[in-house]
């Protein structure tokens, strides 16, 4: 790519720096803070920099949570690409009735609070017996995104060109060789941009994990996350670090995503 | 601007209800593709759905969640607007999601085009949107609890700098408090909107860029004529999610002002969320949440129809 | 027709591979958790489940003494379960529904009625009847719906005045008594370039458990709910926000925030509770007080805490209930509290032992007790309205600190709503 940076790229970069770098910048600072300096005005920067939080945070729970959150994420992540990648084609190359149906639907389950599906899966897990184990989270976070996903994939494959479609069929390929080998390749940027959103929507997700989880053991990160607000209060310092310390895996799975795609394009095979 | 275009007449080529069999199998049998999307979410979506609905009708309390529930038709919303707590809360949820619509896909557009560039700021800039979108909402929120309130940093740079007197009340001001939650709203959707607009931005053939600059295009144009057009379906789908993040949009209300001062940012999520989780009326709070969701059934018919109207356009 | 079959099995292999490395996490992340059941743990398998809320050091801590001084008094094993304060009503209504749950639930006891109407909750009435020190616990500490026993304090918890030493040496005046000296020493405060007071303005339970004290005092109760006296505790805390006293922030607050706000040590006086305790003692590097809140004749201060209750589904309920007596309602084990987490012991011999007694922060809280001390919530209000008398009130002292409504507004729209509610 050949583009360049005008004046005005370069400010609202400056801009969005600031507006995304200070909440980072607090977020570090705070982590490395005592508690009681946490809500003293005079120490916003001058402080006596502290790793408590650090090395309460970094024990062996941590490693399992990762493990954990490692597991969920990519088999929330496969399981909705293998379900939302053909649909979104299907959604994209057939019209009438059903499909339109479908869209709307996806639309309002996409609506759908969080908190009121806990209770109905809770009940098709317990029946399952299903309850405390890792499927119950994956496939309920698979639930959760595979609508999200669906739509977001779908313009993906409106802007594959029929025309290789048809070269493809008149190659004498039937509609699965073709999707498998001719479009899919085509559409990877918004496969590969879609199961990254994915991957880190399921890699934040709690509730799931929170309620279908019986013994706090399994937790993922996220889950660990959320037990440092309480009703007793927030472990300021406590929060933030974990907070740092759980999303560097989403820096790296990000950082090697966008390798991809950027490598995909230089590629410019898209025609 | 090749492959748009020619697009187009070859669809136009073919007539509708054409005899030949391949063509017509092969529209209908791709519908095989929404196999695996319909049997799961049928199985793990649509029954919560169908219970959200049937609650939504019903006098449930926590008494009565897990027995028989009594069928009470609309009664429940009839309560909540009786109440005088459900009209509030809809102009409420409108102004909100106007605010975190408009700002988010404006800024995320323009973001987008900031970000298209190659280069290490561009790189890092985009992870760190990406990184920040990623953080749970009661970290973002808590953050920025902290940064607007009276002794936070952007109160202290507005009195350092002599702009104001005295503190902005961002968040315990009635007025105020609506806005500053929606524009943390905001702030949390930007990164998404940013990274798909990007992708789709990166779609373009750089051919196009060439050309249009060997033709003398301004900055302003390549923007107008090349990327807005080929942005479109993407942003179709987009404006949806976004519009859809605003309608169902809670934790940052939850972690930043609880639905105040008083009943302030009670909007239809958050006022859901109170009825059914605080109140334990789950009949009511699931009413609350099902009138959202037919708001959100107007969006679902004016998408379908856009879609139509997309695909007869080519 | 061979190549969709290729590429059918191939999006088959996909899924499967996904799937199976999913079940072998499972099986990897398993552990202690039999997969298998689903509830926690199987039938009288010797263990006890305690469900809690507790992420505070001190108090993980307290529940640990519990185990240990449990599992030394039998030879059963605890296991405490952490599960967000968000997520616990949630999370035991639906493993109810499903027929599981934990042995014993340790919850916030304002949600008694709610946990006990949602059949979360094993009625108590038999193994209190036959509990011998019954007689020690005050009426206060027992959740009773609809006549029935489901859930017993071991401790409780309670608002007092703090006060910052330093700042009230410097303006001269003495912990306040009453109303009047209370205001004039915020005042005296605000001059000397301090805050008045800190507390918590949460549209919510929380805001409603901390208006309760000035609004009783101004004569409102829920017995007979009456909008003028209502108003007028309103008012005088609305005057705080007015006269600069108070900050109107303080509707973003929880009960946390204030607390480190007055441990900073910029605010003369902070309404707070017990419990912080360990707070106040690690991050206040001043010197600190507590009195009781200077109220009048008609003033209550809630005796809140956690209530300590049998699962519906519990799998062992006479271990459960041993637990309870070993640890929660037992003497000693009543002692421990204290010492963790700056709760006070709910029995009657257990509170007068040297730990409260001889602690000068502790004692004030006591003596509120004896003052001051009310059923949290108050019994004339029905289980099930509970929750939403609380939030509404929570709702209307947050309108009136955030300059929503006028004082007298929100007094006669919550009373309105009160009616319904209070039937």
């Amino acid at each position: 790519m050949t583009v360049k940076a005008g004046p005005l790229a370069v400010a609202a970069k400056i801009l969005l720096t600031l507006v995304y770098g200070v909440p980072i910048l607090w977020i570090l600072l705070t982590s490395v803070k005592s508690s009681d300096d946490v809500f003293d005005a005079d120490r916003t920067f001058l402080f006596r920099p502290v790793t408590t939080a650090y090395v309460e945070a970094l024990d062996g729970d941590l490693l399992r949570a990762l493990l954990q959150s490692v597991t969920i994420a990519t088999c929330a992540t496969a399981l909705v690409l293998v379900i939302a990648i053909p649909a979104a084609y299907g959604l994209a190359r057939t019209r009438g009735p059903l499909p339109t149906l479908g869209l709307g639907l996806l639309i309002v389950l996409q609506m759908m609070p969080q908190t009121a599906t806990v209770i109905p899966l809770f009940q098709v897990f317990s029946g399952w017996r299903l309850l405390d184990t890792t499927a119950a989270v994956v496939l309920a976070d698979a639930a959760l995104l595979a609508p999200f996903a669906t739509l977001l994939l779908r313009p993906f494959f409106r802007a594959v060109p029929p025309q290789i479609e048809e070269a493809s069929s008149i190659d004498g390929a039937g509609i699965f060789r073709t999707f498998w080998s001719v479009v899919l390749p085509v559409a990877r940027n918004g496969v590969a941009t879609v199961g990254t959103l994915t991957f880190l929507l399921a890699w934040g997700e709690f509730l799931y994990a929170v309620n279908f989880y019986l013994t706090p053991g399994q937790y993922p990160l996220s889950a660990l996350l959320a037990q440092q607000v309480s009703a007793f209060g927030i472990n300021w310092p406590g929060l933030m670090a974990l907070a740092v310390l759980t999303s560097i895996p989403i820096l790296v799975v990000f950082s090697a995503s966008y390798r991809l795609l950027r490598d995909g394009l230089t590629v410019g095979a898209v025609k | 601007m090749t492959a748009p275009a020619t697009a187009a007449p070859a669809r136009q080529a073919r007539p509708r209800r054409t005899p030949t069999a391949p063509r017509r199998r092969r529209g209908g049998s791709r519908l095989v593709f929404l196999l695996p999307a319909a049997l799961f979410l049928g199985l793990f979506s649509i029954y919560p759905l169908v219970q959200l609905l049937r609650m939504a009708a019903s006098e449930v309390t926590a008494a009565t969640l897990n027995a028989d529930w009594a069928w009470t038709g609309l009664d429940n919303v009839r309560r909540g607007f009786e109440t005088g707590q459900t009209g509030p809360a809809v102009s409420r949820t409108l102004v909100f999601v106007v605010v975190v619509t408009v700002l988010g896909m404006l800024v995320g557009f323009g973001a987008a085009i900031a970000l298209r560039t190659s280069g290490r700021w561009s790189a890092w800039l985009l992870a760190l949107m990406v990184f920040v979108w990623a953080l749970p909402p009661v970290v973002n929120g808590s953050v920025w609890k902290f940064l607007l309130n009276d002794a936070g940093l952007i109160n202290t740079v507005l009195l350092g700098t002599g702009l104001r007197d005295d503190p902005v009340p961002f968040l315990y001001d009635q007025h105020w408090a609506l806005f500053a939650v929606a524009f943390v709203n905001a702030f949390a959707v930007i990164p998404f909107n940013t990274l798909v607009f990007r992708a789709a931005l990166m779609t373009i053939d750089p051919e196009v860029f060439e050309a249009a600059q060997l033709d003398g295009a301004s900055k302003w144009q390549q923007v107008r004529h090349i990327m807005v057009p080929s942005v479109r379906p993407t942003t179709l789908v987009l404006l949806i999610l976004t519009l859809v993040y605003g309608f169902r949009s809670f934790d940052f209300i939850y972690v930043m002002t609880y639905g105040g001062p008083g009943t302030a940012t009670n909007t239809l999520p958050f006022l859901g969320y109170l009825q059914a989780f605080v109140r334990y009326d789950y009949g009511l709070g699931a009413a609350t949440s099902a009138l959202a969701v037919v708001g959100v059934l107007v969006l679902a018919v004016v998408y379908a129809r856009s879609i139509k109207r997309e695909e007869a356009d080519g | 027709m061979n190549a969709r079959r290729t590429s059918l099995i191939a999006l088959a292999a996909v899924g499967a591979l996904g799937l199976a490395a999913c079940s072998g996490g499972t099986s990897a992340g398993g552990g202690g958790g039999d997969g298998s059941t689903a509830g926690g743990g199987g039938e009288g398998d010797g263990v006890v489940t305690v469900w809690h809320y507790f992420s505070d050091p001190n108090q993980v801590a307290l529940m640990d003494a519990y185990q240990e001084k449990f599992e030394a008094d039998s030879d059963a094993t605890v296991e405490n379960v952490y599960v967000p304060y968000d997520q616990m009503n949630a999370k035991l209504v639906s493993a109810a529904g499903a027929g599981t749950g934990p042995d014993v639930v340790v919850f916030n006891g304002a949600e008694a009625a709610t946990l006990a109407l949602a059949d979360v909750l094993a009625p108590l009435d038999d193994r209190w009847a036959d509990f011998a020190d019954a007689d020690q616990f005050p009426d206060s500490v027992l959740h009773s719906v609809d006549d029935t026993l489901y859930a017993v304090q071991g401790y409780v918890n309670l608002l007092g005045l703090w006060y910052n030493q330093d700042i009230l040496d410097e303006i001269g005046v003495e912990p306040p008594t009453t109303m009047d000296e209370l205001e004039d020493a915020m005042a005296a405060a605000k001059d000397a370039g301090y805050g008045g007071i800190t507390l918590s303005g949460l549209p919510q339970s929380q805001g409603e458990w901390q208006a309760y004290p000035w609004i009783t005092d101004a004569g409102f109760d829920y017995e007979e709910p009456d909008a003028d006296a209502l108003a007028a505790g309103f008012e005088r805390v609305r005057g705080w926000v007015d006269n600069g006293w108070l900050t109107q922030e303080a509707v973003t607050w929880d009960q946390t925030v204030p607390f480190q706000q007055f441990a900073a040590g910029n605010t003369a006086f902070a309404q707070n509770g017990n419990w912080q305790l360990g707070t106040a003692e690690s991050d206040a590097d001043f010197a600190y007080g507590v009195a009781p809140l200077p109220l009048g004749d008609t003033g209550q201060v809630y005796l809140g805490g956690e209530g300590q209750g049998i699962g519906a589904h519990a799998d062992d309920p006479d271990l459960a209930w041993e637990y309870l007596t070993s640890t929660y309602l037992d003497v000693e084990g009543q002692e421990l509290a204290p010492d963790l987490v700056g709760s006070i012991p709910s029995r009657a011999d257990s509170a007068e032992a040297d730990v409260v007694t001889g602690n000068d922060l502790l004692d004030p809280f006591a003596q509120s007790i004896a003052d001051f001390g009310a059923s949290y919530p108050d019994p004339v209000i029905p289980p099930a309205a509970v929750a939403d008398v609380q939030l509404t009130v929570g709702q209307a002292w947050s309108a009136v600190i955030g300059g929503q409504k006028s004082p007298q507004d929100a007094a006669d729209e919550a009373v309105a709503a009160l009616s319904g509610l209070l039937g």
